[in-house]
C-alpha cells in the first residue's frame, strides 16, 4: 500500500507535478505510516522562522534582480575590457570574470547569460573568437561565480547544514571563504583553455588606455563599493550576513532609483514580484523538505544509507569519486536550488562518515551543480542561451562541451585538494 | 479575453492579485528598513528594536509563502520537466492534468490539518513577540495552501476544458 503510494509519488514528480506538492506528499505518507498527526507539518514550515539568516535570500534575490534590471551588466562588462582587455584572449578573460561576479550577486538564476552573455557574445565574435568557442564560453560563464559570495546557493547550503545542527562547521562567513580559491581555479583553468583553444588564431590585441579606465571606473563608481561594502561589513563585524543583505538591498534600490536613475519607483513593484516569485518557490521547497528530511532521520534513512554505501565502499576516495558522479547526474536534471534542499540532509551524514567536512562537501557539492547548468540533456543554461541567442540546442551541446571537461578537471582538483577550500580559514 | 476582463470574476481576481502583490511589496520594503534601522542603531547607538529580529524571520514565511501563490498564479513552480519534450500534445494535456490534480489534493489536504494546528495554537494562546499571538503570524500557512489549492483546481479545469496546456492556459 505505502509502496504504491510511494510510486505514485515518484511519477507524480516524473510528469511535471510542483516539486513541493511531491515533497509534501511523500512528507504525509511518511508521517502517515508512522502515526504522527499530519499537523506537524504546519509546525515543521514554520520552522521557517527559527533560521535568522534566511531574510538573506529574498534581500539578495531581491538585489539580483535590481541589478539585472538597470544596466550594471554594460558597466562591468566595460570596467573589466579597460583593465583585462588588453591581454592575449583578453575579452575571454573579461567574459569570465564579470559572469562570475554577475552570478554571485544575481544567484546563478540564469540572469547571468540573458544580461551579461547577450552583451559579450557580439564582442567575442566581433573580436575574431570563433562563434562555437564564443557560444561555449558565454554558456558556460552562466553558473561561474556560484562559490563566490554572496551566492545564494552558498548561502542555502549553510542554511541547511546549520537546520542539521552542524552550526558550528559551517558558518556562512567561513563557507564564503571557502569558496574563493576554488572559483578562482576554475576562472584560471577557463582562461587557460581559451588561451590554448585559440593559439592559432589569437585576436589582435588592444593596447591598454589610462583615459578608457578611468572613464570606465568613472562611471562604475557607483557599483565597485558593492563586494567590499558587503564583505567588508560582514568580516569587519559590523552586520550579519542576513544585515547585509539588507544593506545591500537599500543600497542598490537607492543607487538604480536616485544615483543611476536607471529604474522608476513605479517599476519597482513589478521587480519585487519577479523576483519574490522565484524566492517563494524555493522557500516552499525549503519547508516542506525541512518536514521531509525530519521524517526520513527519525526512519533513520541517512543511517541506513551510510550504513548500505559502507556495505559497499569502504575507502574515502571511491566515495568521493561517486559522490562526484552522483551529484553531476543530479544537477543535470534538478534545479540547484531544489538539489541542495533535498540532497544535502541524506547526503551530509554520510560524506561526514567518510571524514568529509561539511564545508568541503558544500564546496564539492556546489561545483558540481555548477556544471549541471549546461550538461545535456536538459541543463537549464543550454536551455535559456539556446533560446537566447537563437540556436539550435544541439549546438549548444557541441559548443559547451570543452568547458566540461575542463570544469571536471577543475572538480576533481578541488574534491582531492581539500587545502583549496581550506585556504583561507585559519582553524582548519 | 475582454469579457473576463470586465466579470465579477475578474474583478475579483484582480483584488486577489493587487492583495498580493502590495503585500509582497510592503513585506519586502520593511524588512529592509527594519534590518538596516537595526544595524544602526546596535553599530552607533549601542541598542536595537526588541521585536526588530524576531519580525523580520516572521516576514520572510509571509514573503515566501506569498510569493508561492503567485507562482501559484502562472503555475511557475519548479517541477522535473523531463517528459514534455517526448510527448505528443494529447499526451501532454493528460499528464499535465494529472500533475495538478495531484497538487491540488495535496494542497488541499495541507490545508485541512494547517487549520487544525492553528485551532490548537488559538487555544493554547502563547505570544510570539511583542503582544502578538503565534497563531497570527502562523495564519498565513492556511492562507496560502487555500490560494493554491484554487489556483490549482481552476487550473486542473481549464486544462480538462481547454484545449491548451497548462503553461498556455495559466496566461489568462
Amino acid at each position: 500500500m505505502y509502496i504504491a503510494m510511494g510510486g505514485a509519488i515518484l511519477l507524480a514528480a516524473l510528469i511535471g507535478a510542483p516539486l513541493f506538492a511531491v515533497i509534501l506528499a511523500a512528507a504525509m505518507l511518511g508521517f502517515h505510516a508512522q502515526e504522527v498527526p499530519l499537523s506537524v507539518i504546519t509546525i515543521e514550515l514554520y520552522r521557517i522562522t527559527d533560521t535568522p539568516l534566511l531574510s538573506a535570500l529574498p534581500l539578495f534575490t531581491f538585489t539580483g534582480y535590481l541589478l539585472a534590471e538597470g544596466n550594471t551588466s554594460s558597466r562591468i562588462v566595460r570596467l573589466t575590457s579597460a583593465f583585462f582587455g588588453w591581454m592575449p584572449s583578453g575579452l575571454a578573460l573579461v567574459s569570465l570574470l564579470t559572469c562570475a561576479f554577475f552570478t554571485a550577486f544575481t544567484g546563478a538564476s540564469g540572469v547571468t547569460i540573458v544580461a551579461i552573455g547577450a552583451l559579450l557574445l557580439p564582442a567575442l565574435t566581433k573580436a575574431q573568437y570563433s562563434e562555437r568557442f564564443s557560444l561555449g564560453l558565454v554558456t558556460t560563464s552562466g553558473s561561474l561565480g556560484l562559490l563566490l559570495p554572496p551566492s545564494l546557493p552558498l548561502i542555502l547550503y549553510g542554511i541547511i547544514a546549520q537546520q542539521m545542527g552542524y552550526g558550528e562547521e559551517v558558518q556562512i562567513k567561513t563557507l564564503f571563504l571557502a569558496g574563493l580559491m576554488p572559483a578562482a581555479l576554475m576562472i584560471l583553468m577557463l582562461a587557460l583553455y581559451s588561451f590554448w583553444a585559440n593559439r592559432d588564431n589569437p585576436a589582435p590585441l588592444t593596447p591598454f588606455s589610462w583615459g578608457e579606465a578611468w572613464d570606465a571606473l568613472k562611471e562604475a563608481r557607483w557599483e565597485i563599493p558593492m563586494p567590499i561594502f558587503v564583505l567588508g561589513g560582514i568580516y569587519g563585524g559590523y552586520f550579519a550576513v542576513s544585515e547585509a543583505a539588507a544593506a545591500t538591498a537599500l543600497y542598490v534600490l537607492i543607487m538604480e532609483l536616485f544615483l543611476y536613475k536607471e529604474i522608476t519607483t513605479k517599476e519597482l513593484p513589478g521587480i519585487m514580484q519577479k523576483s519574490m516569485v522565484v524566492v517563494g518557490g524555493i522557500l516552499l521547497i525549503l519547508g516542506v523538505s525541512l518536514a521531509f528530511t525530519n521524517f526520513l532521520v527519525d526512519a533513520e534513512v541517512p543511517t541506513q544509507l551510510f550504513e548500505l554505501i559502507q556495505t559497499h565502499i569502504d575507502d574515502k576516495l571511491t566515495f568521493l569519486i561517486l559522490l562526484n558522479i552522483i551529484l553531476l547526474l543530479l544537477g543535470a536534471i534538478l534545479d540547484i536550488f531544489s538539489a541542495i534542499v533535498i540532497m544535502v540532509p541524506l547526503l551530509l551524514p554520510v560524506a561526514i562518515g567518510y571524514d568529509i567536512h561539511p564545508i568541503h562537501l558544500g564546496i564539492i557539492f556546489l561545483a558540481n551543480m555548477q556544471i549541471g547548468y549546461f550538461t545535456p540533456p536538459v541543463g537549464m543554461n543550454l536551455f535559456i542561451a539556446s533560446y537566447r541567442f537563437n540556436k539550435p540546442i544541439t549546438e549548444l551541446y557541441r559548443a559547451t562541451l570543452p568547458y566540461m571537461f575542463v570544469l571536471m578537471a577543475a572538480v576533481l582538483v578541488i574534491t582531492f585538494v581539500p587545502a583549496l577550500t581550506f585556504f583561507f580559514i585559519n582553524d582548519e | 479575453m475582454s469579457n473576463f476582463h470586465d466579470s465579477i470574476a475578474g474583478r475579483l481576481l484582480r483584488r486577489v492579485h493587487w492583495f498580493e502583490d502590495s503585500l509582497l511589496a510592503l513585506m519586502l520594503l520593511t524588512m529592509i528598513l527594519l534590518a538596516v534601522a537595526q544595524i544602526f542603531l546596535r553599530n552607533i547607538f549601542d541598542t536595537g528594536i526588541v521585536w526588530g529580529d524576531p519580525l523580520i524571520r516572521v516576514m520572510v514565511i509571509w514573503v515566501a509563502l506569498a510569493g508561492a501563490m503567485v507562482a501559484g498564479r502562472n503555475n511557475s513552480h519548479i517541477s522535473i520537466d523531463i517528459i514534455s519534450p517526448w510527448v505528443n500534445f494529447k499526451t501532454l494535456k493528460l499528464l499535465r492534468s494529472a500533475s495538478t490534480l495531484f497538487t491540488a489534493i495535496v494542497c488541499g489536504i495541507m490545508v485541512y490539518h494547517s487549520i487544525d494546528f492553528i485551532l490548537l495554537e488559538v487555544e493554547d494562546g502563547s505570544m510570539a513577540f511583542a503582544s502578538i499571538p503565534i497563531w497570527v503570524c502562523e495564519l498565513i500557512i492556511p492562507i496560502a495552501f487555500t490560494v493554491l489549492t484554487l489556483r490549482f483546481i481552476i487550473c486542473f479545469v481549464l486544462i480538462l476544458t481547454s484545449s491548451a496546456t497548462s503553461s498556455d492556459v495559466s496566461k489568462e
